[in-house]
């Protein structure tokens, strides 16, 4: 049973609109929430110094609400679907109870993640400060993980929308157990993406975009057989080329088959 | 005059007197003589709809017994099965149309080998009309026999694994519970009075090869004649082909089943009720950024084919023998007999005559059991605890149900059913009255984890109205709980592990 398609436009909108805002934060201060602040201390190389001098111009508080921003942005479009689960198999009024315990699940294992991410970021800091190449190390660890059967695995477990119980603590606990269990699948799927605009010392909001496009499009495709491929963004970009032709040409015309036996098309 | 007419497969009596049966039997034998990787041959046609080649041990396909002996090699290139394989919709808005592209190719390609045999041009498939007169709720004896009438050729149409309902050979749908109701529904996707959630044709889903819930249409009897044909092995350690898509289209019984109901797809049409209009219908899966349906055709180019183009058989230049209808939708009628039903006569004397709006899929959760069921042979009991507030708008809806205010829909939802057997059905009831059969057609699929379903299983949907209209009329419907209980049509076997992870009641307002 699904939720009607007036509530369910309702929380599409939403969730996009959560996500466009904290895009516009980023766009409106592009160096504040996100980037690291530098000084010839920290530039100077491994040292007890420069690394306290690091964490002084860059407070712990200050990246994390910059990595919870960066989330806010890049993951809230996937969440779509399954909020949409708990939604559809919640009471009506236990609904915004639920979908909370759900979204704090998830974030809390983004946000234990996202430890372990801006340490690799402080550390490439401190290791090269300014340089391109912890940013192409990354991408290329990124690209291996892009086509590896973990990811697969990953992408897949995602899809997997688990039973919900309605009542009670048990409704509680299921909701924020399966936020925490997609955070888990979803953290899997998209650490190494995740990390590469990270490392960017330029170029940081348009890598950010770029990976976001590709999270979306490979969470969009059907689970699949584990095996080596290349995942890119081919679903959504055919998404929108589809839609796109639909609206401006109107209905596709294409001839029928020929039904005879020879049977020429 | 369309130019190919497909006519009832029990024209004399079934047997290969029949010159359709006769013809299609030699096109499957021309078929079947072909290499896998032939796209003309009758096993790449079975894997267009699914296939388990690189699976060992049953249902691997190197693992069928035989007759048919089934090829596991040579495999044709990868972009080619890409581009075919494993295409079959279910689950779906498209299950209509993605399969009446696939008969006309596969019929393409035997009329194809039936004219280099020498047969007739407008040779066309005949389809099983298992709700016809007399005995054709039977297979047609064609498919039984072992040699064609020469006394010597092996008949193609014979199959090994075809066990029927009782698993012991003798294959024929039991009516009911198989039903031909759904032709009393009037909206493709969707709901009103006369068709329940989820409609006629199915979901609106994107591309799915594995999907959520069945439509109406392929739920009963689509669903359940698969099962039925296919049964269990009288050992219960396999299961017949029609039993699961990645072997079905193996039996060439499929074709003549998918043949009749595409029938009742066209007679519904034929009755007045219209497909989709919305443009990720008519469109197909491209619309959603999935691959096209693709059929290779007998000079070896693909058919690119949309929902759009098969959208009527007039314009395929194809017709039926038979396009009634046994049941009318009248969805008025329903809704003022239910008025009545519930003490509204007064007003439901004054309901309009005329279609009823489609009230789409809201829906809301009024209950549900606190844990996952195991499906044994004896069966499974579920509590279904009802939330008091929901179950009183409930109650209120009926209570004050007239023609300006119609009543709520329930329904009972199967929830997250997995398991490693397609071939079961589960009989459910709810206070001791029947609910409805379901078949479980496409749970093995469904159920793997690296599947395109993602291990999420099947979702079945019961239209519970009547029972909880009763209930009402009764006075009982003012408790707590309800029991719901689910029992197999037969033993179940333990290594199919059937369970069935929520046991639900929603509710959906009419207005």
């Amino acid at each position: 049973m699904r939720i009607s398609a007036r509530e369910s436009a309702r929380v599409n909108a939403s969730i996009l609109l959560v996500s466009a805002a904290a895009w516009a934060v980023l766009l409106v201060n592009p160096g504040g929430a996100t980037a690291l602040a530098h000084c010839p201390v920290t530039d100077s190389g491994v040292s007890a110094a420069s690394f306290r001098m690091l964490l002084a111009m860059n407070p712990v508080s200050s990246l994390a609400a910059g990595w919870a921003l960066m989330l806010v942005a890049m993951m809230s479009p996937m969440l779509v679907t399954p909020i949409r689960h708990v939604l559809e198999r919640s009471f009506k009024r236990r609904r915004a109870r639920s979908v909370t315990l759900f979204v704090v699940g998830y974030a809390a294992v983004w946000m234990a993640a996202g430890g372990v991410l801006l340490g690799a970021r402080l550390t490439s800091s401190l290791l090269m400060p300014r340089s391109y190449l912890p940013a192409v190390v990354a991408g290329v660890v990124a690209f291996v993980w892009q086509c590896a059967p973990v990811k697969q695995r990953c992408l897949n477990r995602g899809h997997r929308h688990r039973e919900l119980a309605a009542f009670g603590a048990a409704a509680d606990l299921d909701a924020l157990r399966f936020g925490v269990t997609h955070g888990v699948w979803c953290v899997g799927s998209c650490w190494a993406l995740m990390l590469f605009p990270m490392l960017l010392s330029q170029g940081h909001l348009a890598g950010m975009a770029a990976v976001t496009f590709l999270m979306v499009s490979e969470r969009l495709e059907q689970p699949r057989p584990l095996g080596w491929r290349l995942r890119g963004a081919g679903k959504l970009t055919r998404i929108v080329a589809a839609q796109t032709r639909i609206r401006l040409h109107g209905l596709l015309s294409r001839s029928g088959p020929s039904l005879s036996g020879s049977g020429s098309v | 005059m369309a130019t190919y007419t497909r006519n009832n497969a029990w024209n004399n009596g079934g047997t290969f007197n029949n010159p359709d049966l006769l013809w299609y039997a030699k096109g499957v034998g021309v078929m079947q003589f072909r290499a896998l990787d032939d796209t003309s041959s009758w096993w790449f046609f079975a894997a267009i709809h699914g296939e388990y080649i690189g699976e060992s041990g049953f249902p691997g396909w190197g693992s069928i017994p035989a007759p048919p002996s089934v090829p596991t090699a040579p495999l044709p290139a990868q972009d080619v099965r890409d581009t075919y394989w494993d295409q079959c919709q279910h689950q779906s808005w498209y299950f209509p149309p993605w399969h009446r592209g696939y008969l006309i190719a596969l019929e393409a390609q035997i009329r194809a080998a039936v004219v280099g045999l020498g047969g007739p041009a407008d040779w066309a498939l005949p389809y099983w009309n298992y709700f016809g007169p007399d005995d054709e709720y039977e297979i047609p004896p064609a498919f039984t026999q072992q040699t064609l009438p020469d006394g010597t050729t092996p008949n193609p149409l014979f199959v090994a694994a075809r066990y029927g309902p009782n698993n012991d050979g003798n294959i024929f749908i039991p009516i009911p519970p198989v039903s031909q109701g759904c032709e009393g529904n009037d909206v493709y996707t969707g709901s009103d009075p006369a068709t329940p959630l989820p409609g006629f044709g199915g979901p609106e889903t994107g591309f799915s090869h594995q999907g959520d819930v069945s439509g109406n249409l392929e739920s009963n009897p689509h669903n359940q004649v698969h099962v039925d044909v296919g049964g269990n092995s009288p050992d219960g350690e396999t299961w017949g082909l029609m039993s699961d898509p990645g072997i079905a289209a193996l039996d060439p019984v499929f074709y003549l089943h998918h043949g009749n109901i595409d029938r009742m797809w066209a007679a519904w049409n034929n009755n007045g009720n219209s497909n989709p209009a919305d443009p990720n219908w008519l469109n197909g899966p491209a619309a959603v950024g999935e691959r096209e349906f693709a059929m290779p055709m007998p000079d070896g180019s693909s058919w690119v084919y949309t929902p759009e183009m098969v959208n009527s058989l007039s314009q395929l230049d194809y017709t039926y023998d038979d396009l009634s209808v046994a049941v009318a939708p009248q969805p008025a009628v329903r809704l003022a007999r239910r008025l009545s039903k519930l003490r509204a006569a007064n007003a439901a004397a004054n309901a309009a005559p005329g279609a009823a709006m489609n009230t789409g899929d809201s829906s809301e959760l009024v209950g549900s059991n606190n844990q996952a069921l195991q499906i044994k042979s004896s069966g499974a009991r579920a509590v279904v605890r009802l939330d008091s507030d929901v179950r009183g708008k409930v109650s209120a809806s009926l209570s004050a149900a007239s023609e300006t205010s119609p009543p709520d829909h329930v329904y009972l939802q199967l929830e997250n059913v997995r398991g490693t057997r397609d071939s079961y059905k589960l009989n459910v009831s709810v206070n001791q009255q029947h609910a409805g059969t379901v078949a479980l057609f496409g749970l093995r699929r469904a159920s793997l984890k690296d599947g395109a379903h993602g291990g999420e299983g099947l979702t079945f949907v019961l239209d519970i109205t009547n029972i909880i209209d009763n209930l009402f009329v009764d006075d009982a419907l003012d408790v707590n709980t309800l029991d719901v209980r689910i029992v197999p049509n037969q033993s179940v076997a333990d290594s199919a592990d059937i369970t069935v992870g929520r046991v639900s009641v929603y509710r959906q307002g009419q207005q």
